[in-house]
């Protein structure tokens, strides 16, 4: 186990010589990434073809190179099935997201929960702590679901009732005074209004 | 906790797995360790980089920069099959015809 360690190491140790410059390589990283975008065009520095993605692993030795490629054991590595969506040889990870992760452990990156190297799920950017959670919920699913569409079910079968038998207080049309607002409604103030009865004592 | 049943869209805590507390074989243990001696030496490789006193450019991580360049490149790798076609169709296609019909027939004539 200690010769295997040291092999991980020096081969990590070799494949990373390539990114301790000392030179600028902020910039020379921006250009890769760049020019990463267009698929043919890659300058001549930035990480080598052997560290980038690369197609589905056909032979076990594509296999473990591709796992060592990914800093992932060997027996871990799991590429992600080729259905000819385009994932290459990138790495099947759990689906679980970043708020499960130990919060008091010490990450290199404690907000994104996560160490400097490790592989990142293709998601990663779903599964940060600002977004998606797959973390356990306090409260069975089953029950959730039960309360949720039991409440809202109720409330719109009340609606809909209220809707269809409305009920509300007795109103009649309104009346007015002065026989009816004879005199306001323009009709002759010689002329004697009509009677007309609103209610029966 | 022993009644403790995930979620259909949740996960089991990885406290809560019995697996480990209770069968771990040597090989587990191999592997947790092997696991271990990875983690150790990509943190001791960041740790070297961050505090080295000389360093003047920003620490770069290949995780990411392989990430990013899987996530821009899937067309590297792409192959037309029964599935990607019909998403493509779906996706691509269709709303081109359904939406001309659709604003077509909303104008005020009402006729294509």
């Amino acid at each position: 186990m200690r010769i295997s360690l040291f092999n991980v190491t020096a081969t990590i140790e070799h494949g990373c010589r390539g990114f301790q410059k000392l030179g600028s390589s902020s910039f020379q990283g921006e250009t890769a990434r760049l020019l990463g975008a267009f698929s043919q065009i890659r300058a001549a520095s930035g990480p080598s073809k052997g560290m980038l993605p690369g197609p589905y692993p056909q032979t076990p030795e594509e296999r473990a190179a591709a796992a060592k490629k990914y800093n992932m054991r060997v027996e871990d590595y799991e590429p992600i099935p080729d259905n000819g969506e385009g994932y290459g040889d990138y790495p099947q990870l759990p689906d679980r997201s970043q708020h499960e992760r130990d919060p008091w452990y010490s990450w290199d990156h404690p907000d994104l929960r996560r160490n400097w190297g490790e592989p990142i799920h293709w998601d990663f950017d779903m599964f940060i702590r600002n977004r998606v959670d797959t973390s356990p919920s306090p409260v069975a699913w089953h029950t959730m679901c039960k309360h949720l569409f039991g409440f809202v079910g109720f409330m719109l079968l009340m609606f809909y009732l209220g809707e269809k038998f409305p009920s509300y207080q007795p109103v009649a049309p309104k009346q007015y005074p002065y026989s009816n607002l004879h005199l306001e409604r323009g009709e002759d103030p010689e002329k004697q209004p009509e009677e007309v009865k609103h209610f029966n004592i | 906790m022993a009644d403790y049943r995930e979620a259909p869209l949740a996960t089991r805590p990885k406290t809560l797995d019995p697996a480990e507390y209770f069968n771990l074989s040597l090989d587990q243990r191999r592997a947790e360790e092997e696991r271990a001696g990875l983690r150790a030496q990509l943190k001791r490789q960041y740790q070297m980089q961050l505090n080295n006193p000389h360093r003047k450019e920003l620490i770069e991580d290949p995780a990411l920069t392989r990430w990013v360049y899987a996530r821009t490149n899937p067309y590297n790798h792409f192959r037309a099959t029964k599935k990607t076609s019909l998403l493509g169709g779906l996706f691509g296609v269709v709303p081109l015809f359904v939406l001309y019909y659709v604003l077509k027939t909303d104008r005020l004539c009402l006729t294509p």
